[in-house]
Parts: C-alpha cells; structure tokens; sequence
C-alpha cells in the first residue's frame, strides 16, 4: 500500500496554497512553480503505475484505520487516468508558460495557476474516490475551479459563459447530492466496496430509489460531461475561454466526469441494474442524436473556437455510446477515446490559441493561407484533425476502431454505421480548414512561424504523442484492457 | 394515508425546497434570484440529509452524525458557489447595468 | 452609516462573537460546529466593522497580508496529515491518542484549528476585497 496518490494531492494543494505568496517574490514564479509541481506529480503517477504493476490494485484508508470508511482506491482505471491527467495537464501548462500573459491581465496570473493546480488536484482526487463522501467534495472542488478558470479571462463574454456554466454544474451537483441522500436512505453506507453489496439487498425491498438515484447520477454527471440535450453550457465556455482554459476542459474535465459516472453504474449498481431500467438504450439514443448534432452544429460555425467546442460534445457523445454499450471492447474503445481524445483536443485548441496569439485571427473563412504563415502550428492542427476524422496512423482511429468492434460485440451493427457516417461529418468541417491553409494561396514561401518556445514545444511533444498512440499503440492497449477488465468486474 | 404523510412530513419539505430551488434557478430571469435559487435547493438537500440522521427523540438513542458532516462539506460548498456567483454578477453589472438575464442576452445580440 | 450606536455596539460585539467562534472550532468534534462554521464567524466580527466607516475601517488593509495566514492554516492542515504518512500508517492518522474532554480526540482539534485558520482568511479577504473595489466604484 503505497501513499503516492495522497502524495500527489498534497503536492498540488500545498502549492497552490504557496504560489500566490511566491509571486509577492517574484514574478515569474507562480509559472514555473506550477511547472515543477506538475512535472513532480507526473512523476509520483508514473511510480504509482509502476506499484499497481507490481503489486495490484490496493485500497488505501486516510485516517488508518483499515476499515470501510473514506477510501481511496487505486485500480487500473485511476492509473491510467492519473497518467492522462498530469501529463496532458502538465503539456497545457508549458504552453500556458507563453500564452498567458497576452491573455489575462498580469495581476490574475499567480491566481490562474493556482486554481489550475487545484483544478489537477480535483481531477486526480475524483478518478480515485472510493466513497460517495470523497467523491462529492472532489466534484465541488473541480466545478468552482473549471468555472474560475472560464471566468478568469477578462471581457463580458467569459463571465456570462462562467455564470451559465456554474448555474447548470450546480444544478448537476445538487442532482448527484440528492442520488447520494437517496442511496445513503436505503443502505446506511457510503463506501463504493460496501455499497456494491448492500445495493442488490435494499434493491429488493426500495427499488424506486436505486431507480431514481441511478437516474439523478446520470442526469447531474451528463450536465457536468456535456451528453446531448445537457450540452448547452459547453459552447460558450470553451469558445470564450483563455486557450490553456478551454484545452483543460474539452480536453479532461468532462472526460473525468465521465469516469466516475462509469464507475457508480459499473461498481456500484451493477451492470445487470443499468440494463434493467432501459438505461443503455436511452444514452445510445442521445448519444447518436449528440454526434450527428454536434457534427451538423460545427459544419455550420465560423468561429473556430467554437467548431472545436460543437466538435468536443460530438466526441463526448463517442463516448457515452462506448461505455453504453457495455462491452469490453467498447468500453475499451471508450477509455482510449478519453486518452486519446484528451491529447487530441487539447493540441487544436492549443493551435487554435497560437493562431490567435500570432495573428488575431479566429473566423475560419480568414484562415486561407495561413499554413504558409504558420507552419509549424497548421501542420499540428492537420495532424488532430486527421486524427479526429480516423485516418489510420493516427490515434484517433485506434479509438474508433475499438467502438466499432464494442458496437459488433454488443450485437448493434447499427452503431458501426452511425460511427462511419459521424467520421464522414467530422472530414467535412475539419478538412477545409487544412485543404485551405495550404492549398487556398498562390503564394509558395514557407515563414517560420515565432511561437514563444513552451507553446511550440507543448504542442510538438502533444503531436508526437499522438502519433505514438496511433502506430504503436500496444503499451497503451495494455494499460487500457486491464483498466477496462477492473472497471467491468 | 395521512399519517404516513405527517410521518415522512419532512422529507416531502426538503422535497418541496429542492423543486422550489431548482425551478427558480432555471427559469428565472433575474441573476440575483438564481443564486439565491440555489441556496434554497441546497437548503432542501440539507433538511432532506440531516433529518436521515434522526433517531426518535430522546428515548431513540443517539442520533446519526455521519449526514451532518456531509452536509458540513456541501455547506462550505453552497457558500462558495454563492460568493463566486455574486462576484461574478457584480462585475456583469458593471459591464452591462442590468441584472436581468434576457436584457443581457438582447443586448449581446444587438452588440454582435 | 457612521451611526455611534452601530459603532458602539459593534466594539462590544465583536469580542463576543470570537470567543463563539472559537468554541465551536475547539469543540467541533463533539457538537456541531467545526471549523467552517467557526471561522466564517470568526471572520464577521472582523468584517462588521469594514461595513460602517470608522475606526474598523483599518482592517480593509490587511485583506493582502491575511492571505498569509491562509497558506499558513493550509500548510499546517497537510504538515498535520503529513506525519501520518511518515510514521507510516496512512494520511491524517490521528497519532496523538486519546485524553480527557476537550482532548478528547487527539490530532482533530488541531486540524481543525488549522482550517478554521483557513477559513477565515479566506471569508475575510473574499468580503473585504469585493468591499474595497465597492467603495472604490
């Protein structure tokens, strides 16, 4: 029993307690700060990974008494998404290095990185709550910091998105508070372990209150990970949002919500109580309807921020069908879309960032030619988009290749269709903007674009990560099979 | 039928509270009365926890501590999420002179 | 509102309502109470006087060094938890065992005064500073 995950949380929370006092110092010292902080958990996550290899999954009791009580259990689901976590958390930050200060006002920036190391704190903390008590505060924390770190950014638009997005999360949270009163009413226990016993007991003699609960979880998580008719807050947050911003949330924040909604239904209620009410049936109906929307939505924006962000609610609807479906393999496909998703939109909503740092420009019909501009960032920018669309080669393939093949195991072929027809949409508004960066110019000379060198630097490292992802994906299949194998058990 | 009502009495007040909440932070157009919708669905999850630890008065025995300290964290919770959302609301006053979420959503769309 | 009944009220008020404050954070772990409650209290009898103008109204500087005492009570929080972790067991292991009454419940009155320490820096420099840009507008 290793203390590296609480090592992690303790490592971010002291920081960011330190940081604002370190800023009085010197100025440039919240950045770094956060930088070394980042790169320290990532190293605590990755020896962590390499304790679970050794030696098992384990559960770990703050208070040492040994007993069900808070809990923090450490499976293969929460390696993974701690790697995930601080590694794409640790890519936005370098690249927040150099975009921050055109964004924000120089005064809020030791507050920015602040929040955004509790904001990786929070995330950490959900993927590895064992208890409904931990979970819930975990929740709280990570909804007032992805809603600062929205708001943060200077002008009305950021704060109306702000607002609209702490409305509609705090409707989420009260939602799961109240799932958490009813379950905690008919079995006298918060433990996950504990629960995932007692729940098949009190089923049998309250079952409207599993019925409703495990409806209020669903609910209140898909307004919280952006499931389709909850979608309405996630345009006007990510569009709006400073670039580091709006990569962390498209990029993790919902994706973690996700998880902990697969975790409830998987460990606690049981995959067997999901299928019962004819929940799978209701989230692969929005799911569809959420990628062909989504898709449809983004052909028809000019900003690109916001095609990126309708884009976002099209892959989280990927997703959604993944672990709906049930199966290992689509469950499998569903936690490589969350990794490889992860990387992938956060790097072209960096890209998009620098094309706004260097040029101001954020209409897609002014961004002909650009690629002759801006090399480097449109050859990124071409390499998340291919990916998105599935060419093979990229990661983004593997992932759609997984949910296909969950879709044929689970005895939905239709889902095979819906997933070839959704790329087809998704070439359709990401490849003109490739096709005219390069190709819509006369001219032939290629200008090194002068990015700051932590953002060029984040986003090469992102590309090449995806790029390993998608020709050498098997350490990752690896990883991704035994998570998919403990959250299924 | 009507003493199982006075019975679960409290249950159907946070039930109350909460839907009273809920529809006026959805509905209302007001930013202010949002957020004060807010706090009272918190309130009602508040009542509907804490009235779980009840043990039947003092012949019952002690009464349950655990959903008290629960809601403890949800308070700190509540009372966050309401000071950043009355800052907030501040400063979209600034920019915009009013409160009222349809005046700002039409005067952004005649801004744009 | 520079009325000399508020002012004198609040001078006799404000002692009062710290010592409240205080109890309920000690003896969090045995009624309710706690450190939220308690410091949130700790922090209006601070904060009552910012509202009239008088001489309270020097506290309306110390809303940048009191983020001091913040990362201070944080600090502590996690040095407490910390030592669970060194001798081995687990995180926020309660080491200091078992006495009489108010100790009762060995580390948990000190982690409670540590965010209560948190917690009123936080509700002090929040209010204050949204009073300082109000009165600047």
């Amino acid at each position: 029993m290793s203390h590296l995950p609480v090592l992690i949380l303790v490592v971010y929370f002291a920081a960011a307690l330190l940081l604002p006092l370190l800023a009085k110092l010197k100025n440039s010292f919240p950045g770094w700060g956060a930088l070394a902080v980042t790169s320290l958990a990532l190293l605590l996550s990755i020896a962590s990974a390499l304790y679970v290899g050794e030696n098992g999954p384990y559960s770990y009791f703050p208070g040492g008494h040994g007993g069900p009580g808070i809990e923090i259990t450490v499976d293969w689901v929460t390696v993974l998404m701690h790697l995930t976590i601080n590694l794409v958390g640790l890519l936005i930050l370098v690249y927040s290095l150099g975009d921050l200060k055109s964004e924000l006002h120089p005064d809020s920036l030791p507050a920015y990185y602040s929040i955004y190391l509790v904001m990786l704190a929070a995330l950490n903390g959900l993927v590895m709550a064992g208890d409904l008590f931990n979970l819930y505060i975990f929740i709280e924390i990570c909804t007032i910091a992805a809603c600062a770190l929205v708001a943060i950014k200077p002008g009305k638009l950021c704060l109306e998105a702000g607002l609209k997005y702490m409305f509609l999360s705090t409707l989420g949270s009260g939602m799961i508070l109240l799932g958490i009163g009813l379950v905690y009413m008919v079995t006298g226990e918060l433990n996950m372990g504990a629960l995932s016993e007692a729940i098949p007991l009190a089923f049998s003699s309250y079952p409207w209150n599993i019925y409703v609960a495990m409806s209020l979880f669903i609910v209140g998580f898909g307004i919280k990970s952006a499931l389709f008719p909850l979608h309405v807050w996630l345009p006007d947050a990510h569009a709006s949002a400073a670039a580091p911003s709006s990569a962390i949330h498209s990029g993790l924040i919902i994706k973690v919500f996700i998880i902990v909604v697969a975790r409830l239904i998987f460990q606690i209620f049981g995959a067997n109580l999901f299928a019962a009410i004819p929940a799978p049936e209701v989230i692969l109906l929005l799911s569809t309807i959420g990628i062909f929307a989504g898709s449809v939505l983004a052909i028809a924006q000019t900003d690109i921020k916001r095609m990126l962000a309708y884009s976002t609610i099209a892959q989280i609807s990927y997703i959604f069908m993944g672990f709906a479906l049930a199966v290992p393999s689509g469950i499998m496909g569903g936690l490589l879309h969350i990794v490889n998703h992860g990387i992938m939109k956060s790097m072209l909503f960096l890209a998009a960032g620098a094309i706004i740092y260097k040029t101001g420009i954020r209409k897609i019909d002014e961004l002909r030619g650009i690629g002759f501009r801006m090399p480097l960032t449109m050859s990124i920018f071409s390499i998340g988009a291919l990916s998105m669309v599935g060419i093979p080669g990229f990661s983004g393939f593997i992932s759609k290749y997984y949910l296909a093949f969950g879709a044929l195991e689970a005895g939905k072929p239709i889902y095979v269709a819906v997933i070839l027809a959704s790329s087809l949409l998704n070439a359709i508004y990401y490849l003109p903007i490739v096709v005219r960066a390069f190709l819509g110019h006369k001219e032939g000379k290629f200008v090194w674009d002068q990015l700051p060198w932590p953002m060029a630097t984040a986003m090469v490292i992102m590309a090449a990560f995806n790029l390993l992802f998608g020709i050498l994906p098997g350490s990752l299949l690896r990883l991704v099979e035994l998570a998919a194998t403990a959250l299924l058990s | 039928m009507f003493d199982k009502l006075l019975a679960n009495l409290h249950f159907l007040a946070a039930m109350l509270l909460f839907i009273i909440g809920f529809y006026t932070m959805l509905t209302d157009s007001n930013l202010i009365k949002k957020v004060i919708g807010l706090n009272i669905m918190d309130t009602g999850i508040f009542l509907f926890f804490i009235s779980l630890g009840y043990s039947g008065g003092p012949a019952g025995g002690e009464a349950n501590p655990l959903p008290s300290a629960l809601m403890y964290g949800g308070l700190a919770a509540a009372v966050s999420l309401t000071a950043f959302g009355l800052a907030m609301i501040v400063r979209l006053y600034k920019y915009y002179g009013t409160i009222d979420a349809d005046e700002i959503m039409s005067k952004r769309g005649e801004a744009e | 509102m520079s009325d000399i009944v508020l002012q004198t009220v609040i001078r006799f008020l404000a002692p009062f309502m710290q010592v409240y404050g205080l109890y309920l954070i000690l003896w969090g772990h045995n009624s309710p109470g706690g450190a939220f409650a308690g410091g949130a209290i700790i922090a209006v009898s601070f904060l009552f006087g910012l509202l009239i103008p008088g001489p309270q109204s020097r506290f309306l500087a110390w809303r940048q060094t009191v983020q001091w005492l913040a990362a201070l009570g944080g600090m502590a929080f996690l040095t407490l938890g910390m030592a669970g972790i060194l001798q081995g067991t687990a995180f926020l292991t309660n080491f200091l065992g078992q006495g009489q009454r108010l100790f009762s419940a060995g580390l948990i009155p000190l982690l409670a005064a540590s965010m209560g320490l948190l917690v009123f820096a936080a509700v002090f420099s929040l209010v204050a500073q949204l009073l300082k840009e109000y009165k600047n507008v």
